[in-house]
């Protein structure tokens, strides 16, 4: 393990650049008064597998490479990429993205050393890191988790497996001298499930991964786990009833419903919604939105977890960041723009899909805390109302109306889950739902490692968890 | 571009060659040139200027009847290679495939100059006419004092060429712009706001709508949603704005895609021939329309794009099919290939004769939808249901703005209960359609 971490830090430079001549073409970039520049450099590799009908139908690489670089100028941002390495193109690139700079000129490379920034402790647990493992590997893995859906009962007609797997290297500097070099491993192993009775057909998923090795498979999720999930899950839909419709109480299960606190909290305590004011908790700094239970994190350091890093896209060192404490704002996701323009510190939440893609404010790793309750108290507490079991995803505005997929729920009746339920939407607005949480349960647990959010076009991978709660009232959009 | 075009069809061709001489018995090579533009405006000033170009190759290859693909940003000849020759190894680890292969040799009699797909205009256009236009609009649109906040305007241009080369001897290639113009807003009071936003997107600068246009457009349906109220849970009419047929079209989409057909995980497979929606249901599929966004001479595989009836007068007709799904199903592929998937040409829904406002004044009470929030759609059952902000119509006319409710129906439903279909479609999209009336579906709210 030490053995290979030291291997990687003498890695070949994969982008053929010194950082003398990266130094010139940021001097280059500051020549028009710019503030700020950064520079962001990227070599990716990337392997999908496909099995479907009996076959390993297809398998992809994809490899990534290039820089982008930022001028920043007040609230001013220029932006320029390319996959052109050559000092020619990155000169073009530097003054393409100074453009929007037009004050003094001249300004000079402030610093004389870089400040080299190294990984402490690594947030990725991978041991048998995926890119260096022998295919053949892979494609069992997927085989089990095919074999494993479709041997789950009669009823399952058709199974997807898809296999994914990354390696990301990056290098960036920014004109404040810091200098940070990582290497971002990921896998994700996702099944889905097609099972038909009666003409009635209805598909379930499963999924695990994270920025972890391919030994995650056989300690934390086998693929015949994720397999038989997915197609338990189709099975279970099969016997499901239309999801009621209007108010009532709703229960969310431990784990994938950590969705809502993605959509009704986190998207709008990204910092650039707060300083542009658009989002209605910019005012709510110290003021209490919410329930008294209710304890709010964003953490992009837990170990192998698909939304950690050691250092955001900026090159930030990330913190644990406390959003809400008991029903208080108390924290912003900050990147260094805004952070710099709120004249806050930084917390290390920048983060980008790749080079072309500057820099915003996202989430990592987000949940509620523990609370107090007995899961099954919570459960019992409903005389009539609605489970959510198995999310899809979800989606925010602004304003703090917010919407999530239930893709599997189940109906309480006098205390105790009752038949299951299909596909129905919930939706409601932050600052109403927020103070409806009536009960937090004491059992924190994390959705799957495969979820993926997108702002602004950007996708990046995040996770995201919670007890199971209660809210008092909430608008279920089912048929009946 | 030019001389750079003629550099990457021969570096195209060089990678065919090498793929079949290390024992490829086919080989694809596509090659994108693109260019990107994209200022963002916000409160009068300049918040985000981009200006870049790149460069992408993608190839497949099939040996034995087994199938490896790849791609890079890296046009390095030895990283492509090396690519390769991993696909090769790994196209050996996988299954055969008897269905795989490179399309036949196809014809095509469109060039991009019939397709009217570039626009030298708006390659020319001057980066501060760009930024005038944005700057203009989000101005026009601020001196409305009902709007108390922006999101900001954008103008986003590019110029992309592709390059298309297999070893069947097909070789050619177009080169496309695009522009838009789009403006987001938001209104109201303390913990009370509401938002919305318009665009305008075109392959032609002249066919773009005007800063004034976006402005107006983006103020009226901002400001229409003020103090906005929640209805009772009920079953009622449903008019679906153009921009909301658009995305049950994209779902229609879904649902008729080959691949979806093949992987069975479709509602509609197994149904062509039959009756699926009512005789005002007409859905096309047309890759050859002059100047529209979703137009191209051939698909991703070089197969020619050709006009598809998908639904004719509620029969459906027709599957959408890229050369693996049409040889799964028996059926002829229809110019829809992208990659591994099939995607939508001009995907639209035929327009009617009556008006928007006609569709509304003859309701005498439903719903207008105007947005909608969150994703919920399954194409295995054809179920929808999503978050809703929208009017509420009584006796034909809007009465009051409707928001935190969700609406739920099933397609297949949906498709035989369409009553009206209007005459405003617009094309600011691939996949469109103009207003239509749904007889009836559930909206749930207090």
């Amino acid at each position: 393990m030490t053995q290979r971490k030291r291997a990687v830090k003498t890695e070949p430079n994969y982008f053929h650049l010194q950082p003398e001549e990266l130094k010139r073409v940021l001097s280059l970039a500051l020549a028009r008064g710019g503030d700020f520049a950064d520079i962001f450099l990227e070599y990716r590799t990337s392997l999908s597998i496909l099995m479907e009908e009996d076959i390993i139908k297809e398998s992809s690489e994809n490899v990534i490479l290039g820089l982008g670089l930022r001028v920043i100028r007040k609230d001013k941002t220029g932006y320029a990429y390319t996959n052109d390495l050559s000092e020619e193109k990155l000169r073009s690139v530097a003054l393409t993205a100074s453009a929007i700079a037009s004050g003094r000129a001249g300004q000079k490379f402030p610093f004389r050393r870089l400040r080299n920034l190294r990984t402490e402790k690594d947030v990725a647990r991978a041991r048998l890191v995926a890119s260096s493992r022998p295919l053949q590997e892979k494609i069992q893995l997927v085989e089990r988790a095919y074999r494993s859906a479709l041997n789950y009962n009669q009823s399952i007609r058709k199974v997807q497996v898809a296999y994914g797997e990354s390696l990301q290297h990056i290098k960036i500097l920014n004109s404040e001298g810091v200098l940070v070099e990582d290497r971002r491993p990921m896998v994700k192993l996702v099944v889905m499930a097609l099972a038909e009775k009666n003409g009635r057909r209805e598909s379930g998923f499963c999924g695990g991964g994270g920025r972890v090795g391919l030994e995650y498979f056989k300690r934390e999720l086998t693929p015949e786990t994720i397999g038989q999930e997915a197609a338990r899950e189709a099975c279970l839909l099969l016997e499901a009833v239309d999801p009621p419709a209007g108010e009532m109480p709703v229960v969310l299960s431990p784990g994938h419903s950590g969705v809502l606190i993605h959509e009704a909290v986190g998207h709008l305590l990204e910092a650039d919604f707060i300083r542009k004011k658009t989002s209605v908790l910019w005012n709510k700094l110290g003021k209490k939105v919410g329930s008294e239970q209710l304890n709010i994190y964003d953490d992009p350091t837990r170990p192998g977890f698909r939304g950690s890093y050691n250092f955001d896209d900026e090159g930030s060192r990330p913190h644990k960041t406390l959003l809400v404490e008991k029903g208080v704002v108390r924290g912003f996701l900050q990147d260094l723009l805004s952070a710099r323009l709120m004249k806050k510190e930084p917390t290390g939440h920048g983060r980008r899909e790749d080079f072309s893609c500057w820099p915003l404010p996202r989430m990592a790793n987000t949940y509620i805390d523990r609370g107090d309750y007995d899961p099954e108290e919570i459960i019992r507490s409903v005389r009539k109302g609605f489970y959510v079991s198995r999310l899809s995803g979800g989606q925010v505005e602004d304003s703090g109306q917010f919407t999530f997929s239930v893709t599997l729920g189940y109906l309480i009746e006098d205390g105790r889950l009752g038949r299951p339920v299909r596909q129905a939407t919930l939706i409601g607005t932050n600052l109403d739902i927020l103070q409806k949480v009536e009960m937090v349960g004491s059992d924190l647990e994390f959705g799957w490692q495969t979820g993926t959010c997108s702002k602004e076009g950007q996708d990046v991978p995040v996770a995201d968890g919670c007890p199971t709660m209660k809210i008092s009232r909430m608008t279920v959009g089912g048929l009946r | 571009m030019k001389a750079a075009s003629h550099d990457l069809r021969k570096l195209a061709e060089k990678l065919v060659q090498y793929g079949r001489k290390l024992g490829a018995d086919e080989m694809e090579v596509t090659l994108y040139d693109g260019r990107e533009f994209n200022v963002d405006v916000r409160l009068g000033r300049i918040e985000n200027l981009v200006e870049a170009d790149s460069r992408y190759c993608a190839f497949r290859l099939f040996k034995d009847k087994k199938v490896a693909s790849a791609s890079s940003s890296d046009l390095n000849l030895s990283t492509l290679q090396a690519l390769v020759r991993k696909a090769l190894t790994r196209a050996s680890l996988t299954h055969a495939d008897e269905f795989a292969g490179l399309p036949a040799p196809a014809r095509f009699k469109v060039t991009e100059d019939s397709l009217k797909l570039y626009d030298p205009e708006v390659a020319g256009l001057r980066p501060q006419e760009k930024i005038k236009m944005a700057l203009a609009t989000e101005r026009i649109a601020l001196e409305d004092r009902r709007i108390t906040n922006s999101f900001g305007a954008s103008f986003v241009s590019n110029e992309l060429r592709t390059i298309l080369v297999n070893s069947s001897g097909f070789s050619g290639e177009y080169l496309q712009t695009y522009c838009s113009l789009s403006l987001g807003l938001q209104a109201g009071q303390g913990d009370h706001l509401v938002e919305d936003y318009w665009f305008s997107s075109k392959r032609h600068l002249r066919d773009l709508a005007t800063p004034e246009e976006v402005a107006r457009t983006a103020v009226e349906r901002t400001v229409r949603q003020l103090n906005p109220q929640k209805v009772k849970t009920q079953n009622v009419p449903v008019i679906f704005e153009p921009t909301m047929t658009s995305w049950l079209l994209a779902f229609l989409f879904s649902c008729v895609s080959g691949t979806a057909v093949y992987q069975q995980t479709t509602f509609l497979a197994g149904r062509l021939g039959e009756k699926i929606g009512n005789d005002l249901i007409t859905v096309i599929d047309d890759g050859l329309l002059p100047g529209r966004l979703g137009s191209r001479p051939f698909d991703s595989e070089g197969v020619p794009t050709q006009r598809t009836v998908v639904i004719e007068n509620g029969v459906l007709r027709n599957y959408l099919c890229n050369t693996y799904a049409a040889r799964k199903l028996n059926l002829p592929a229809t110019g829809n290939g992208n990659g591994r998937g099939v995607v939508p040409n001009n995907f639209y829904l035929e327009p009617g004769t009556i008006t928007p406002d006609e569709i509304i004044r003859s309701t005498r009470k439903g719903f207008l939808l105007t947005r909608v929030i969150g994703h919920g759609l399954n194409s295995v059952t054809g179920d929808i249901s999503r978050g809703a902000c929208g009017l509420w119509i009584e006796d034909g006319q809007a009465v009051y703005p409707v928001s935190e409710v969700t609406i739920a129906g099933n397609l297949g439903q949906i498709l035989q209960n369409i009553e009206l279909v209007g005459n405003d479609i617009q094309f600011e999209s691939p996949v469109c359609g103009p207003t239509i009336r749904v007889g009836e579906m559930t909206v749930a709210g207090k």
